[in-house]
C-alpha cells in the first residue's frame, strides 16, 4: 500500500479518547490470549504440547486479564472512584502478562523438556508475579473503594476483593503441584482444590459481582430494588462456603467440601433472585444478554453436578470424575460470560460517536443467533464419545473463532492499533509456515549421525503406576526400533511422552496404548505429562548399550514396580572408577560416631508397634567420604527390631523419600502382594508379622531393582530371641553391607552394583567405623555378637582375630554350644543370612574383628574390640 | 563421478534457485526500481507483466521440472509411502512438500488477487510466498543432512 493512502486515512479517522484506547489495548490482550487458547486446542496435541495448556491460556491469559480490566472499570464507573493513572494501568498490564507468559511457558517446559531449576524457577516466579499483581489490583480496589463515594454499589468491590483472594488461594496448590513432590492421592486432592478456587472463586465471584450491575445494563433497564442488599448478604456465605470446599478438597474432608459447595450454591441462587426479577421485567433481547443468560444456566447446572460429584466420590477422585466436563464448563460459563460482556462492552469502549457505536455493535453481533445456537448445542454434543464429540468441539471452536475474528476486526477498524504493513503480514505468514514445517520435520527425533537402523524391533510392556513407571529403565542396542505397550495400572489418568516427542493419549485407568518410539540412537527419557507427575517420579529411561551417561534422575531408575526385575541395565563397557576409592585408615569428621552396635534386650510386651520413615539423606560412610544414602529411619542399617519368640510386629512404613520404596521382613511369613508393595512418596502402609521363628533376620527394601535399594543402604535387622537364650555380659549387632559410591542410580554406581564391585564393605553402614570407635568389653566377660549379612552381593566370614567362638548360632540353629568340645573360627553367612557367635576374651588388648574374606576386610569390613581388665 | 543422478539433482537445485531467486529479484530489485522510476500507470502495467511472465515460466518450466526431478530423487533415495510417516528423512520430506504446496497456493492466489484488483492482499501473498520459499530451501538443507 502506498504511504499516501495511510496519511489520507489517518485524517478521516475520528479522534479517540485515551480511555477508549486503553481499554481496546487491554481487550486486544484478552483476544490474543483467547486466540492462542483456540490454536492450542486445535493444534496443541499434535505439537506435543500439554493437555492443560488451552485451559490455562484461556483462564490465566484471557479471563484473568478480562477480570482485572473489567473489575477496575466497573469499580471506577460505579463507585465514581478516581481513575488509576494510565502509567499504572500499563505497568500492571505488562507485569501481569509477563507473569502469565512466564508461568505458562515454564509449566509447559516442565512437562515437555527435562525441566531443571531454571524452568521450575521461571514457572514459580510467573505464578508469584500473577498472584502478586492480582493482590496489588485487589488491594488498590479496596483502598480506593474506602475513599470513594461508594453508596449503593460498594458491594461490587467487595465481591471483586473476595475473587482476588481466591486466585491467590488457587496459586498455592498450583505451586505445590509444580514442585511435584506430593503423593498421587494428595496431588489429586490439590488439583480439585486448585480448580474449585480458580473457577468458582476467582472467576465465579468476579462474575456474580459484576452481574448485579452488568445484567440490568445488558437488558437496558434499571437495577432491581434490593439488589444491593442481596449482593451484600450473599457474599459472605458464598466466600465461606467456597473456602470450606477448597479446604475440604485439599485435605480430603468430604463432608466439609459438600457442605461448602451447598452453601455456595445457595448463595448463588439467592444472588440470582434480583437478576431473575430484572429479566422478568425486561426480557433478554440482545446478543449480549442471551449469551450471558446461557452462561448463567451453564453455571447453575455445573454447581448442581459439582455438589453431586463431591458428595458421591472421595476428594482424591473428584477431579478425575470432573475432568472431562471442565472444558465444557469453561466454554459454557466462563467463555460465554466473556463473549457476552465483550459483545456489549467492546463497541462502547471503542467509542467514536453513536454512528461508529452502531457500526461496531452490528459487527460484533453479526450472525449472533446462529453463533449462540451452534455454540450451546455443539457444547452439549461434545459429551458424545468418538468422532461426534470431536466434530462438536470443532463447531464450538469455529463459533468462538468467528467472534474473535469479528471483535478483532472491530478493534482494528477503530484504528487503535497501528495497522501492520502488508510486507510484515506476508513475511510473518511465510516465516510462521516455515517454522511449522520445521517443527514437523524435526519431530520424532530423527536418526542421528553414525547410527544405522539395525532393523530389529524391541517390544516392551510399560506399566504406569502411582507416580512410578515400570520398568524404570529399558536398554537396547543403538539402532533398534522400540515399541512400548503402555498400560495404565493406576486409579488415575496418566500418559507417557518420550524425549523424541512421541506421546500416548491420556490413558484412563486400565486403558492401553501402543507407542511407537521409532529407531533409538541414544539415551531417551520418558515421563508422564500430567502436571506434577514427572517431578513426583513418573519417569523412565531408555539407554543404549555403550552409553556412558547418567541414567538421569534417580527416580526414573529406581521407582519401577515389581515387574521391573526382568530388565537388565544398559551397557557396562567400561568400569568407571572416578570415585577415587576410600581410605579406611583416614580421618573421620570431627564428632562423627558410628551406628550404635550395642544391642538392647527385647522390650516387654507382645506387640511391637514401630513406625519406620523412609528418608533419602547423606551420611559419612567412610573416613571423610559423604555419600547420599536411602534409609529406613535415617540410619544405615535401619532401626534394629528385637522381640521374643511369638511376638507380633506391627510396622507402619512411611515413604518420605522422592521415589517408590517398600519393605520385606524375612522374619515374617505372609503373601508379599500387599505388605511388600511399593508405595509412592507420601504414602504409607502397615506390615504386620508374627515372629514365630527365632533367628537373626534381614529386612530390606524390595522395590526393583533391589540391588540399588540395598546397595544404597535400605536394609536392617530383626532379632527374634531363641527360647531360653542365656543372658550374657555384652551383646552387639553388626549388619554387614556394601558401599557403592556415586550418585544413587547414576550410571557409574549402577555399573558397579551390576558388576558386584563395591567401593567398600561396611559393618553397620560405615567402612572401618569401629576401627575409629572400637567396641568395648572386659576380660572374662561373655560377649555375644549378632551378625546379619545384607549383601546385596557378598556374604561374610565373620572372625575375631585372637578369639575363638564357643557358641555359634546360625539361621535358627545352634551349630556349637559351650559344652561341646570343639570351637569355631568364623561365622559364614550367605547374603540374607544371620546368626550370632559368643566368645570370652582371655586378656586385655585390641582384638580386630573382620570379614575373613580379606578383600572385604581390607576395604572396610574391619573394626576393633578394645578389651580391658576388670 | 557424473551420473544420471547428478543431472537430476542439478536440475532440481537449479530449478529451485531460479524460482526462489526470481521471486527475490522481483521483490528486492524490480519492484523498488519500478516504484522509483515509473509513474503509477506504467508501474502497474509493468509489474503485472512481470508477474504474468513469471507465472507462465513457473507453470510451464519450473513446476514440471521440480515435480519430475523431485519424484525421481525420492524414488532414488528409496522413499516409500510408508517411510513418509516415519521420523527422520520421510517426515522431513513431508514437511518440505507441505510447505512447497503452501508456496504454490500462495503464489497462485497472489496472481488471482492481483488480477482482481486487491493489491494489499496480493502483496501479503507475495511476501508469504517469498518467505515460505526460502523456508523450503531451509527444510531442503535439513533433508540433505538427514
Amino acid at each position: 500500500m502506498p504511504p499516501v493512502q495511510i496519511r489520507i486515512e489517518s485524517h478521516t479517522r475520528p479522534p479517540t479518547l485515551p480511555r477508549a484506547s486503553w481499554h481496546s489495548r487491554a481487550n486486544t490482550v484478552v483476544l490474543a490470549w483467547a486466540a492462542l487458547a483456540v490454536l492450542a486446542l486445535l493444534f496443541g496435541e499434535g505439537l506435543g504440547l500439554p493437555r492443560w495448556l488451552p485451559v490455562h491460556l484461556f483462564l490465566l491469559g484471557a479471563v484473568t486479564n478480562a477480570i482485572v480490566t473489567w473489575t477496575e472499570h466497573f469499580s471506577v464507573a460505579l463507585l465514581r472512584m478516581a481513575q488509576p493513572t494510565a502509567r499504572m494501568q500499563s505497568v500492571r498490564l505488562a507485569v501481569l502478562n509477563a507473569g502469565i507468559a512466564a508461568l505458562i511457558a515454564g509449566a509447559v517446559a516442565l512437562s515437555t523438556t527435562s525441566g531443571g531449576v531454571p524452568v521450575l524457577g521461571t514457572a514459580l516466579a510467573g505464578a508469584a508475579v500473577v498472584a502478586g499483581t492480582v493482590a496489588w489490583h485487589t488491594g488498590w480496589l479496596v483502598v480506593r473503594a474506602r475513599s470513594a463515594m461508594g453508596g449503593r454499589f460498594a458491594h461490587v468491590t467487595r465481591w471483586y476483593t473476595a475473587a482476588g483472594l481466591f486466585l491467590v488461594v488457587a496459586a498455592v496448590p498450583g505451586a505445590v503441584m509444580l514442585f511435584g513432590s506430593v503423593s498421587s492421592r494428595t496431588h489429586e486432592q490439590l488439583i480439585a482444590a486448585h480448580a474449585h478456587a480458580a473457577l468458582l472463586g476467582w472467576v465465579g465471584l468476579a462474575v456474580i459481582g459484576t452481574l448485579f450491575t452488568l445484567w440490568p445494563t445488558l437488558l437496558r433497564t434499571r437495577v432491581a430494588e434490593g439488589s444491593e442488599k442481596t449482593a451484600h448478604r450473599t457474599l459472605l456465605p458464598a466466600a465461606l462456603g467456597l473456602a470450606a470446599t477448597v479446604a475440604g478438597l485439599a485435605h480430603g474432608w468430604r463432608w466439609a467440601a459438600v457442605a461448602g459447595v451447598l452453601v455456595y450454591a445457595a448463595a448463588f441462587a439467592a444472588a440470582t433472585a434480583p437478576l431473575v426479577r430484572v429479566a422478568l421485567r425486561r426480557r433478554p433481547h440482545t446478543a449480549a444478554s442471551w449469551t450471558v443468560l446461557a452462561a448463567q444456566v451453564w453455571f447453575a447446572v455445573a454447581l448442581v453436578a459439582d455438589a453431586a460429584v463431591i458428595s458421591l466420590v472421595p476428594a482424591h477422585e473428584v477431579y478425575t470424575v470432573l475432568r472431562p466436563y471442565v472444558p465444557v464448563f469453561l466454554v459454557g460459563f466462563t467463555g460465554q460470560i466473556l463473549l457476552g460482556s465483550l459483545t456489549f462492552l467492546l463497541p462502547v469502549v471503542l467509542g467514536g460517536g453513536p454512528e461508529r457505536l452502531i457500526r461496531n455493535s452490528g459487527l460484533v453481533e453479526k450472525w449472533w443467533p446462529a453463533r449462540l445456537a451452534v455454540l450451546n448445542t455443539a457444547l452439549l454434543l461434545t459429551l458424545l464419545p468418538g468422532v461426534a464429540g470431536t466434530l462438536a468441539w470443532v463447531a464450538v471452536a469455529a463459533s468462538v473463532l468467528a467472534f474473535v475474528v469479528l471483535a478483532a476486526t472491530a478493534v482494528i477498524r477503530s484504528g487503535h492499533l497501528p495497522r501492520p504493513s502488508a510486507t510484515a503480514m506476508g513475511a510473518t505468514a511465510g516465516a510462521a509456515a516455515t517454522a511449522l514445517a520445521l517443527m514437523l520435520a524435526l519431530s520424532g527425533g530423527g536418526t542421528s549421525e553414525g547410527v544405522e537402523p539395525t532393523g530389529r524391533t524391541r517390544t516392551v510392556e510399560v506399566s504406569l503406576g502411582a507416580m512410578t513407571i515400570s520398568p524404570g529403565t529399558v536398554s537396547l542396542d543403538p539402532g533398534d526400533s522400540l515399541v512400548l505397550e503402555v498400560v495404565n495400572n493406576d486409579s488415575q489418568p496418566h500418559d507417557l511422552r518420550m524425549g523424541n516427542g512421541v506421546q500416548t493419549p491420556l490413558l484412563s485407568p486400565g486403558e492401553e496404548a501402543v507407542l511407537e518410539v521409532g529407531v533409538v540412537t541414544g539415551p531417551l527419557e520418558g515421563w508422564c505429562t500430567v502436571m506434577g507427575h514427572r517431578a513426583a517420579g513418573m519417569t523412565m529411561n531408555v539407554v543404549t548399550t555403550g552409553d556412558d551417561v547418567a541414567l538421569a534422575d534417580a527416580g526414573g531408575t529406581e521407582a519401577g514396580g515389581a515387574d521391573a526385575g526382568g530388565e537388565e541395565h544398559g551397557g557396562h563397557a567400561a568400569h568407571g572408577d572416578t570415585s577415587g576409592g576410600i581410605d579406611p585408615g583416614g580421618e573421620w569428621s570431627e564428632g562423627w560416631e558410628p551406628f550404635e552396635a550395642a544391642l538392647e534386650p527385647a522390650p516387654g510386651g507382645e506387640v511391637h508397634e514401630v513406625e519406620i520413615v523412609v528418608t533419602e539423606s547423606e551420611s559419612e560412610v567412610a573416613p571423610g567420604v559423604r555419600q547420599p544414602v536411602w534409609t529406613f529411619g535415617g540410619t544405615v542399617p535401619g532401626p534394629v527390631l528385637r522381640g521374643k519368640l511369638g511376638d507380633v510386629f506391627e510396622i507402619t512404613l512411611v515413604n518420605d523419600g522422592t521415589m517408590g520404596h517398600s519393605i520385606d521382613f524375612h522374619a515374617g511369613s505372609l503373601a508379599p502382594d500387599e505388605p511388600m508393595r511399593t508405595i509412592a512418596p507420601g504414602e504409607e502402609l502397615t506390615y504386620r508379622f508374627h515372629a514365630d521363628m527365632a533367628g537373626a533376620w534381614l529386612y530390606h527394601c524390595s522395590t526393583m531393582p533391589m540391588s540399588h535399594h540395598l546397595g544404597n543402604g535400605m536394609y536392617g535387622a530383626v532379632v527374634v530371641d531363641p527360647p531360653d537364650l542365656p543372658e550374657v555380659d555384652r551383646e552387639y549387632l553388626l549388619v554387614q553391607g556394601e558401599l557403592y559410591l556415586g550418585e544413587p542410580g547414576g550410571a557409574e554406581q549402577v555399573e558397579k552394583i551390576a558388576a558386584a564391585e563395591p567401593d567398600a564393605w561396611v559393618f553397620n553402614g560405615s567402612a572401618n567405623g569401629y576401627g575409629h570407635a572400637p567396641l568395648t568389653a572386659e576380660v572374662d566377660e561373655r560377649v555375644r555378637v549378632w551378625v546379619v549379612a545384607a549383601g546385596p552381593s557378598s556374604g561374610t566370614a565373620f572372625h575375631i582375630v585372637g578369639a575363638r567362638f564357643d557358641t555359634v548360632y546360625k539361621e535358627g540353629n545352634y551349630l556349637l554350644r559351650p559344652e561341646d568340645p570343639g570351637g569355631s573360627q568364623a561365622l559364614d553367612l550367605a547374603p540374607a543370612q544371620g546368626g550370632f557367635v559368643e566368645t570370652v576374651f582371655p586378656e586385655a588388648g585390641t582384638y580386630p574383628f573382620v570379614d575373613h574374606d580379606f578383600r572385604h576386610a581390607e576395604n572396610g569390613a574391619h573394626g576393633y574390640f578394645e578389651v580391658e581388665d576388670r | 563421478m557424473i551420473t544420471a543422478w547428478t543431472v537430476v539433482r542439478f536440475l532440481h537445485i537449479i530449478g529451485a534457485m531460479l524460482w526462489v531467486g526470481g521471486q527475490l529479484a522481483v521483490s528486492l530489485v524490480v519492484r523498488p526500481l519500478a516504484a522509483r522510476s515509473l509513474d503509477d500507470k506504467n508501474r502497474a502495467t509493468m509489474l503485472t507483466a512481470v508477474g504474468k511472465r513469471f507465472g507462465v515460466l513457473t507453470m510451464a518450466v519450473f513446476l514440471p521440472i521440480q515435480l519430475i526431478t523431485g519424484t525421481l530423487l525420492a524414488w532414488g533415495a528409496g522413499v516409500t509411502w510408508e517411510s513418509l510417516a516415519e521420523p527422520g528423512y520421510g517426515r522431513i520430506l513431508v514437511a518440505k512438500l507441505l510447505l512447497f504446496c503452501l508456496v504454490m497456493a500462495a503464489a497462485s492466489s497472489h496472481g488471482i488477487a492481483s488480477s482482481k484488483g486487491h493489491p494489499t492482499l496480493a502483496r501479503v501473498l507475495a511476501l508469504t510466498s517469498v518467505f515460505a520459499s526460502v523456508g523450503v530451501v531451509l527444510v531442503a538443507v535439513v533433508l540433505g543432512g538427514a
